[in-house]
């Protein structure tokens, strides 16, 4: 399929152009030096969530260590760890007056540990400003290391994520140096140390699968105990990344939302614009039962 | 008169094509309802109008390219 096919109805994104608080937290992050993936991962979501504030923190960065195909992060050797990092984390939650705050990082393959001490210590200077304050981690794989993942843990995020991304079949083309495999086990030993920790995970289409195959990797990984689901549409960041095999339409993302109850997911987000951070907020109070209608997160995905 | 300007789209996204225009010169725009069509490399935006009034003058034309800041539109 041609890369540059024109793009359907349902995947124009209406810009945020006036919005005071849209260059507020553009200043905020600029003042404390904040990487999002927000930014690195050219998001078409961008303005529409920091004009409310919201932005999604990339730690450990912004060089990756891996250089999957479908991802824009640059990639490349990363500098040493900031032990600053958390202050600065801290500060611009403090200025964007965020409650719910969602931390991911590029992968380190070069660290012992994969960052998993810096994202401790992240997770604890949150808390630390306030407990009111939640957390959503999105965890790199750390290779299946328990002691990462437990060190993850104890620092008491509220969510802990780690994105399947696509499905096993794919893995050699979208996620090279990732195994499908261990990232379910990822999922796996993070519900086996804490019973009670809840989890989330997502994926990506358009990549190249077929809707049965979304159906298996959603299996799986409402077999590894997962809370939280998210599915979006994926997009050619640049010429240099993997093109769109496909367009999914609507109603496709309507049956993944239905399977996905099915299945028993806590939550499930399904639709074009839908990312593993989008909404964070309202996919975990969702959850919880506060906005409990399916319909409703698909609709705002759809219009965008 | 307002000038319509490429707002920035993403970091290290300093340009953006115009794919579409939803008015015409001479047309009536409202305040908040879709005037341009945008598309970078990853995706395609619809911009809202920043203002109403009569589009006045396109100055960057479909299948044409525009810098972050530069003026695609007059509305007075």
């Amino acid at each position: 399929m041609e890369s540059r096919e024109r793009t359907p109805e349902w995947l124009k994104k209406r810009l945020v152009v006036k919005s005071a608080n849209l260059s507020a937290t553009k200043k905020i992050l600029a003042e404390f030096r904040i990487n999002t993936v927000c930014e690195s991962a050219l998001c078409p979501n961008l303005n529409e969530c920091y004009s409310r504030n919201k932005a999604t923190f990339l730690i450990l960065g912004p060089a990756c260590t891996r250089a999957c195909c479908f991802c824009s992060v640059e990639k490349g050797s990363p500098g040493t760890i900031d032990v600053k990092e958390p202050e600065r984390i801290t500060k611009a939650i403090k200025s964007l007056g965020t409650r719910y705050a969602v931390v991911t990082s590029v992968t380190r393959d070069d660290l012992p540990d994969g960052g998993a001490a810096q994202y401790a210590k992240v997770i604890r200077a949150i808390k630390a400003l306030s407990e009111d304050i939640k957390v959503e981690v999105l965890v790199p794989d750390f290779k299946a290391r328990q002691s990462s993942i437990e060190k993850v843990l104890d620092a008491g995020a509220d969510v802990f994520s780690h994105n399947i991304e696509t499905v096993g079949r794919l893995y050699s083309v979208v996620r090279k140096g990732a195994d499908y495999t261990r990232s379910l086990m990822i999922l796996k030993l993070a519900k086996y140390i804490v019973p009670r920790q809840i989890t989330k995970s997502a994926i990506l289409v358009g990549l190249g699968e077929t809707e049965s195959e979304v159906g298996q990797v959603m299996t799986d990984i409402k077999a590894a105990g997962c809370d939280i689901l998210a599915i979006g549409q994926y997009m050619q960041p640049s010429k240099d990344n993997l093109p769109v095999q496909r367009f999914v339409a609507p109603d496709e993302f309507e049956r993944y939302r239905d399977l996905g109850k099915r299945l028993g997911f806590k939550s499930v987000m399904a639709g074009p614009f839908v990312r593993s951070s989008y909404m964070a907020e309202d996919s975990y109070n969702s959850m919880e039962g506060k906005y409990n209608d399916g319909s409703e997160v698909a609709a705002v995905g759809g219009r965008g | 008169m307002t000038e319509v300007k490429l707002p920035p789209l993403a970091e290290g996204v300093d340009k953006a094509s115009v794919s579409y225009w939803h008015h015409s010169v001479g047309d009536n725009v409202k305040e908040g309802e879709d005037l341009v069509e945008l598309v970078t490399d990853k995706a395609t935006f619809n911009m809202p109008s920043p203002a109403s009034g009569v589009l006045k003058e396109i100055t960057v034309n479909e299948g044409e390219e525009a810098k972050v800041g530069q003026v695609l539109a007059k509305i007075g």
